[in-house]
């Protein structure tokens, strides 16, 4: 109804016929872009939907989409301090001319909130998409990008302590989810179990979700899923503005902030972030913990030595006209933070409590420090009918893990002065990623063809005196077109086909102290890794449907995904002390394989929306660390053999989402997740998969109210989550009890001067419930997680010019 | 009139289509009848032989006999001894207390004793009786013994105790 009333108070729609701008292909459509006072407006970004062709209003507030297609379409006005303005279009056999009116928008700053109702790009999508913005990420702001998405139903994580945290989605992590930031695919060390992911949450825009295979057009690893986080929106107008955001957290004792500034100076666009976090320890509801019987006292409820830092800074410029887009980008995210001193992964650690007590912010060991530098450039052209983008990349992943020398195995009993390794160097693992992408996208009647390349190479070395991974290199080349059928206004068909070439060679590792190999025989260097080179061929395929009669969508969506062994599977044979896991790889693993059917189902009338999305998925070869009833006390160190192994699987499972809008500005929502994976044949037959989270729902009420005057944009909600226990488990997880937890949110906007500035607030785990996460790092030294935390974030924006 | 009410039923029919066809698919593949086995073995070491237990000590240049009751539900795997020294503490043991240690030293030449035991034949309940040799020239003072037990799923337990060499 309020749509309604906008379109005409606001749009002045004004068709004027002309036959003049005719052409073979199509036919124009042209106007100007002004503000309710008729002033133009210069700078408006344009985006004709259908086709995804994007303009910029000029300096007169002109505009001009060339040879279009006869159909509808859909053009949205977007400019900052504006409402967006979305106009329906019908081009026939004649050129338009309109008039958009944009209508200033007084509190929103930023954009709606994208999390109501099903945006078009939703409804267009055969894959299970949820898309947010960076207010989402402001509202649920967690310890972590993940930790702040981890509400979302279908999304978990595996959290290292409170300031990181990797995606899990529908229980797949790991090298199954690929995380692609600017347009590439982010390569960190996705492998290790306490690695977090290398983004600045701040630095996010929109992000986007897709809850299952995706290999088709992200390639390998996409195999569980996608979270595609887009670059912040740049500046647009002759201006130069920003903000400065500063948060605080009771339970960590955190405090920082991220300020931004960026302007538009004729057809350059141009941005800068920096991003400063400083944390403690976190707290937990509980006096001690025990590290199997042995009680271990926490100082003031501190998870000893979990405090941590994080410094990011972002430098965004380029260049746009009518038809070029071009942006370089350089970011760099660092993060230094301390593991749990009191048991590095499964074994106790005994710790000078008064040393690690003094202070609950400094970092002592074992700590673990990422630096992450990321070079892109993203490049797009449009050349009639054509949208052609580039992408180019380079990263640069620079990961240590400190540790006191404890001479495990045979190592010898005091670190040798001889060894240029620093005695604290546990672990060092060193990446640098090339990467290119490009595409074109273009209109062939009523199809929108895809067609492009990625290409990727990364250098892998190591360094410390720990060893779990070889040195290796890889290569990957892939080839893939995907074809989006408009057959109808609401039915769209999709079909996609993919080709993948790696190359992985892996390097010799030995030892680099004598280890007992057997009875009568002297001691050796053991070979922990040969040389070796491996070459995969994948062919994936992908074909869905989108049928969207009136208040419905239904998605149907299925195809064939892969991902290709890493390093570690195929090639290591490494002591995880840690773990007493003596880890044996397997070099003859082929790709691992998956088909899924994907179906969403969503109803959404004005005071309502349903979505369901259940999953099928079968896995003719999951890849997993199997541990086996053996020790080996030679290669393994008297240690319990972990072998990687293949076995296929089978999932299902499925994503609930109700809102309804029961009473004036109040609504409730109730989001739930459930999820089931079995082995299907190997040596677990029977069992489910490592990490597989417990069902669960989530249940919220809200109250946002508008239309009274200082109160528009506020909310206040409370968010009931309830866990359920997970008794599916697989060597050497352990069963976790179900819990349930009370977060509130609440937000409003401040006027301060001639600035309006947007409050946060959020309690989370506002009980203070003590509970067990089944998927977090600590789990199985049963610490639990983190107590009440107060969160407290202001957000101020600001004009320069 | 008759065209909406029809209309409607079309999309209530549709409506309760998509939970139906979403009920099929859940019910399709929910029977798991087969069930597995989720319980780790048991390290006891109660008895009133068994040896080393917390705190225990052995002597260099003898010989020692580890005893102790190991279960499992379906059937135990294999057993792994490590002895290693705690001259530093920066380890201590799975057990509720500690020893009272010795103060912090520079190993020299430190015990290392790294061993595993398949234990054949489908045993649910196996009494450890390995022999272990202390050499006289070790190194006395703490150490770990570390027993580490699997069954055939590869589940596995542990226990960690602090022992004395003199």
């Amino acid at each position: 109804m309020r749509e309604i009333f906008t379109l005409k108070l606001f749009f002045l729609l004004m068709l004027t016929c002309s036959s003049r701008s005719l052409y073979a292909q199509g036919y124009a459509v042209s106007g100007t872009v002004t503000d309710v006072t008729g002033r133009t407006l210069a700078g408006v970004l344009l985006v004709m939907d259908s086709l995804g062709q994007v303009g910029k209003s000029k300096a007169d507030g002109s505009f001009l989409f060339e040879r279009l297609p006869p159909e509808k379409y859909l053009l949205t006005a977007r400019s900052v301090g504006f409402k967006d303005q979305q106009i329906k279009l019908q081009v026939k056999d004649q050129a338009i001319s309109i008039r958009i009116v944009m209508e200033a928008s007084v509190q929103h700053i930023e954009e709606v909130l994208i999390e109501d109702g099903i945006p078009k790009r939703k409804r267009e999508e055969s894959l299970n998409l949820d898309i947010v913005n960076h207010q989402y990420v402001q509202k649920y702001l967690g310890g972590s990008l993940m930790k702040s998405l981890e509400r979302l139903p279908g999304i978990s994580t595996i959290g290292i302590g409170s300031g990181q945290s990797k995606p899990l989605i529908r229980g797949m992590g790991f090298n199954r989810v690929v995380v692609f930031e600017h347009g590439l695919k982010h390569e960190g060390q996705q492998w290790g179990v306490d690695h977090g992911l290398e983004i600045d949450q701040f630095a996010a825009g929109e992000i986007e979700v897709i809850k299952g295979a995706a290999s088709f057009m992200y390639g390998s690893d996409a195999i569980g899923g996608v979270i595609d986080v887009k670059p912040e929106l740049l500046p647009q107008g002759e201006r130069l503005a920003g903000s400065v955001n500063m948060i605080g957290k009771s339970n960590s004792n955190l405090y920082g902030g991220s300020v931004n500034l960026g302007g538009e100076t004729g057809k350059w666009l141009y941005n800068a972030r920096l991003t400063s976090l400083n944390y403690g320890d976190y707290r937990t509801p509980t006096d001690s913990v025990y590290v199997y019987s042995y009680a271990v006292p926490l100082h003031k409820q501190q998870v000893r030595n979990t405090a941590g830092r994080e410094l990011n800074y972002h430098f965004n410029a380029g260049f746009q006209d009518d038809r070029f887009r071009s942006v370089l980008s350089l970011s760099s995210t660092f993060n230094k933070s301390g593991f749990f001193a009191n048991a590095h992964g499964l074994e106790p650690r005994r710790v000078d409590t008064g040393l690690h007590d003094k202070s609950s912010r400094d970092i002592l060991l074992p700590n673990q420090q990422v630096r992450h530098l990321k070079l892109t450039n993203q490049t797009s052209y449009q050349m009639g009918i054509h949208d052609i983008a580039m992408n180019f990349g380079f990263q640069h992943n620079f990961r240590q893990e400190h540790s006191q020398y404890v001479n495990h195995g045979y190592m010898p009993p005091t670190y040798p002065d001889t060894m240029s390794t620093s005695p604290i160097l546990e672990r060092q693992y060193e990446k640098e990623v090339y990467a290119l992408n490009v595409k074109d996208s273009f209109i062939l009647g009523k199809h929108r063809w895809t067609v492009g390349a990625n290409t990727e190479y990364q250098q892998n070395t190591i360094g410390g005196w720990g060893f779990l991974v070889p040195e290796f290199n890889q290569s990957t080349f892939g080839l893939f077109v995907y074809d989006k059928y408009t057959l109808r206004d609401n039915l769209i068909l999709h079909g996609a086909l993919r080709y993948d070439y790696t190359r992985l060679n892996a390097f010799e590792y030995r030892d680099w102290f004598p280890s007992e190999t057997g009875e009568n025989t002297d001691p050796e260097r053991l070979l922990r890794a040969e040389d070796m080179t491996r070459r995969f061929n994948s062919l994936v395929w992908s074909a869905g449907v989108n049928y969207n009669p009136d208040d419905f969508t239904v998605k149907l969506n299925m195809g064939k995904s892969f991902r290709v062994p890493i390093a570690k599977e195929l090639a290591a044979s490494g002591v995880n002390y840690h773990y007493f896991a003596y880890e044996q790889g397997d070099a003859t693993l082929s790709p691992e394989e998956s088909y899924q059917v994907d179906l969403g189902l969503g109803w959404s009338r004005e005071r309502w929306s349903v979505q369901v999305s259940p999953f099928y998925n079968y896995f003719t070869n999951y890849i997993f660390l199997n541990p086996t009833a053996r020790f080996d006390h030679f290669y393994g160190a008297g240690n319990q053999v972990f072998q990687y192994a293949e076995s296929s699987v089978a999932r299902y499972g499925g994503e609930l989402q109700i809102k309804y809008n029961f009473w004036r500005d109040m609504s409730t929502e109730v989001l739930g997740e459930y999820l089931h994976a079995r082995q299907l044949s190997g040596s677990k037959k029977g069992f489910t998969l490592p990490f597989s989270p417990p069902p669960s729902v989530l249940l919220n009420l809200s109250w946002t109210p508008s239309g009274s005057p200082g109160l528009d944009g506020s909310y206040l909600s409370v968010d009931y989550l309830i866990k359920g226990t997970q008794n599916n488990i697989v060597p050497p997880e352990k069963k976790t009890e179900g819990y349930s937890v009370v977060n509130l949110q609440a937000g409003f906007y401040l006027r301060m001067g001639g600035h309006t500035a947007q409050v946060s607030i959020q309690a989370q785990n506002l009980l203070n419930k003590k509970y067990l996460d089944h998927t977090s790092f600590y789990r199985l030294i049963e610490l639990p997680e983190a107590g009440r935390n107060i969160v407290l974030s202001l957000k101020v924006p600001f004009n320069l010019i | 009139m008759k065209l909406k009410t029809a209309n409607l039923s079309v999309k209530g029919n549709a409506f309760f289509g998509f939970f139906a066809i979403i009920l099929l698919l859940f019910g399709a593949c929910s029977k798991d009848a087969e069930t597995i086995d989720d319980e780790p073995p048991v390290i006891d070491i109660s008895a009133a032989d068994a040896f080393p237990v917390q705190c225990s000590t052995v002597k260099r240049g003898e010989t020692f006999t580890f005893k102790a009751k190991l279960s499992d539900n379906v059937r135990l795997g294999a057993v792994s001894v490590d002895i290693h020294h705690n001259f530093d503490h920066h380890t201590h043991s799975t057990e509720v207390n500690d020893c009272g240690l010795e103060p912090v030293k520079v190993p020299v030449n430190p015990f290392l004793f790294i061993k595993s035991y398949a234990i054949a034949g489908a045993q649910t309940i196996y009494e450890t009786d390995i022999q272990i040799d202390v050499p006289a020239d070790v190194d006395p003072g703490d150490y770990h013994f570390m027993i580490m037990v699997t069954d055939e799923e590869g589940w596995s337990a542990m226990r960690g105790l602090s022992i004395k060499i003199v």
